[in-house]
């Protein structure tokens, strides 16, 4: 699932491990969100959002309806 | 690939998963010494005899605790496709051995490597399945 994540952070002058440490996960997986490799949990998804105060479509695109 | 272990879920897990490794050893070895020595029959030989089983079922219960307390799900998701490798790679293994058995009179497997052929296809699925997320 493609995201804004990379941009978000880079607006906010994280690192993948700031981000990490505020949504209480690995490095690891912020990394695997970003790339779009790994998709997260609806409460994860959630927790993103309310961290960077935007609705979850505002950071996920629904691949879907996006083709 | 990054292996560096991070919570403290994750560090409980390993380390029981280490120290069950080598309990299994060590009561395996002290079960055949036992038996050797002490040549137990009956009803004696059966707690003996399982005795070395034992830290498996507690290696489950730490891998229960670990996908139940650990709160990065992208790590339990981690864990989760590294034991469906080793459960792949066990049934796999062990049925095409059982046809070997049955029709090319290959020696017989015993039951005790199962464990220990799964341990060996959860260490190669890991690099395999970190890979993936690289």
């Amino acid at each position: 699932m493609k995201n804004r994540l990379k941009v978000l952070r880079a607006e906010r002058d994280w690192s993948q491990a700031d981000l990490a440490e505020r949504l209480e996960v690995s490095r690891q997986s912020v990394n695997a969100i970003e790339t779009g490799k790994f998709d997260p949990s609806l409460p994860l998804a959630f927790k993103l959002a309310r961290l960077f105060g935007m609705r979850i479509e505002e950071i996920f695109e629904d691949s879907e309806s996006a083709s | 690939m990054n292996c560096a272990i991070k919570s403290p879920a994750q560090r409980r897990f390993v380390r029981a998963s280490l120290i069950s490794a080598t309990l299994v050893v060590v009561l395996a070895v002290g079960a055949a010494v036992t038996f050797r020595l002490w040549h137990l029959k009956g009803l004696p030989a059966y707690p003996v005899a399982v005795l070395p089983a034992l830290p498996i079922l507690w290696v489950l219960f730490e891998t229960g605790r670990f996908l139940a307390v650990e709160k990065d799900e992208f790590q339990r998701n981690l864990l989760v496709q590294c034991m469906l490798g080793g459960i792949g790679g066990t049934l796999a293994t062990t049925t095409a051995w059982g046809y070997l058995e049955a029709f090319a009179h290959v020696p017989r497997l015993q039951a005790v490597w199962v464990y220990p052929i799964f341990w060996l296809f959860v260490v190669i699925a890991w690099p395999v399945v970190y890979r993936r997320y690289k």
